[in-house]
């Protein structure tokens, strides 16, 4: 007869190799008579094994702009945008992100953090969210595509076509998460995975049109920082 | 205690910084901001907290860079300052958010996507985030961030039992997950 378990704490103890001698021979004369434990250390390992191949998860590249706004407001050099267009691009993305909000599409801060899709009862109404939301990025990504090509003759060669890589790269995402939202229609993760491809786009082309801003004030160090950045995107 | 002076390029660049370079700020944050953001999205649970900590973070090193002695590296000093605003996150939201995360407290079910798809580490992320607000606390600190329980019970203000116990709830949340 298999001697009673040990509580579930002592098993994760176990695991991290945190037990004393005389505990751990316990525990391991039990495993060697009880599958269901042995199951339970197994699959608690396998938990560890994933976990460690968790990686560094880059920011929105918005962030950094926000960073840099305050930092520079606060040290008193407030610039405003020499070109109409820059100030064009940044109504839009406000437009855009003030309509996802209004249309109840990216929820503020989900008290469970599990989504930030609102929540929906059915797939039909994820399935208009989505398609809503979907609506809005497209809207901004194809006036920030206008504003970026309208003014692409600024860029050196190299630089633009780093940045047509990293786009490429970003569609090719976009279609492979629209491929397993076909095959998936209702993965959240699937979802997600959709909306962060389309926020990354809207970055990268952030960047451009910063990129291309900077580049014409003849601000190398700005500039160069940003080509940086649009480099590592790419590797 | 080991004393880690920063050397070489970090040095010109922590010098860089303290001196009020913008650009070189900039750099700063390009090295660290995936720990840290890595750090504050799983701590609190959500990106968009993750990205507002991140931004504390960063606006906090850089008022406080000139006081920066090199006492430890600058990652290192970045990353207390991390951990310190992700614990006044979770202390002030652990009051206000007990009830609402108890009652979602078994409300995880286990997404469709299999393993070996590119979808299995964005399950992890976001299985992390759906975590129970005290548990996740414990675990990433635990087993993402590798402090002991000791360690732990004392960031938290609980007992080191407690922070054992969260740890294993976190674990077998994540492996119906992941199962």
């Amino acid at each position: 007869m298999t001697p009673a378990h040990p509580e579930g704490v002592t098993l994760d103890d176990y695991v991290d190799d945190a037990l004393t001698a005389t505990e751990r021979a316990a525990v391991e004369a039990h495993l060697a008579e009880c599958a269901d434990c042995r199951e339970l250390v197994a699959d608690l390992r396998g938990v560890l094994a994933a976990v460690s191949t968790l990686e560094p998860v880059q920011p929105p590249r918005t962030s950094w702009t926000r960073i840099e706004q305050t930092i520079r407001r606060g040290s008193a050099e407030r610039r405003t945008p020499r070109w109409p267009w820059l100030a064009a691009a940044a109504a839009l993305i406000l437009a855009t992100f003030t309509g996802l909000k209004l249309a109840g599409v990216w929820q503020q801060r989900p008290a469970s953090g599990l989504t930030a899709l609102a929540p929906a009862t059915d797939a039909q109404a994820v399935e208009a969210e989505l398609l809503q939301a979907e609506q809005h990025y497209q809207n901004a990504i194809s006036g920030l595509e206008r504003i970026a090509s309208a003014e692409k003759g600024s860029l050196d060669p190299q630089t633009a076509s780093t940045l047509e890589k990293n786009l490429a790269v970003v569609d090719q995402a976009i279609g492979e998460s629209r491929a397993a939202l076909k095959s998936q229609p209702g993965s959240e993760p699937a979802q997600q995975s959709l909306l962060e491809n389309f926020k990354t786009k809207i970055a990268l082309l952030q960047d451009t049109v910063a990129l291309i801003n900077e580049m014409r004030k003849g601000n190398d160090a700005s500039a160069s920082r940003l080509v940086t950045g649009l480099k590592q995107k790419g590797t | 205690m080991t004393v880690n002076r920063p050397d070489g390029s970090a040095g010109d660049l922590v010098a860089r910084c303290q001196a009020g370079d913008v650009d070189a700020f900039a750099e700063l944050y390009q090295h660290h901001a995936g720990r840290i953001f890595a750090l504050t999205s799983r701590m609190s649970g959500s990106p968009d907290a993750g990205e507002d900590l991140l931004q504390e973070v960063f606006l906090q090193a850089h008022r406080k860079i000139r006081g920066f002695k090199g006492d430890s590296t600058i990652g290192t000093w970045l990353y207390r300052l991390a951990i310190n605003h992700c614990l006044d996150f979770v202390r002030s939201r652990q009051a206000r958010m007990d009830k609402v995360t108890n009652s979602i407290d078994d409300d995880m079910t286990p997404p469709a996507a299999g393993r070996d798809t590119p979808i299995e580490r964005i399950d992890l992320e976001r299985a992390i985030r759906q975590l129970p607000a005290g548990c996740r606390a414990a675990f990433v600190l635990h087993d993402v961030e590798g402090y002991e329980h000791r360690e732990i019970a004392e960031m938290l203000g609980i007992a080191e039992g407690t922070s054992k116990s969260q740890v294993f709830k976190a674990r077998l949340k994540l492996r119906a997950v992941l199962a």
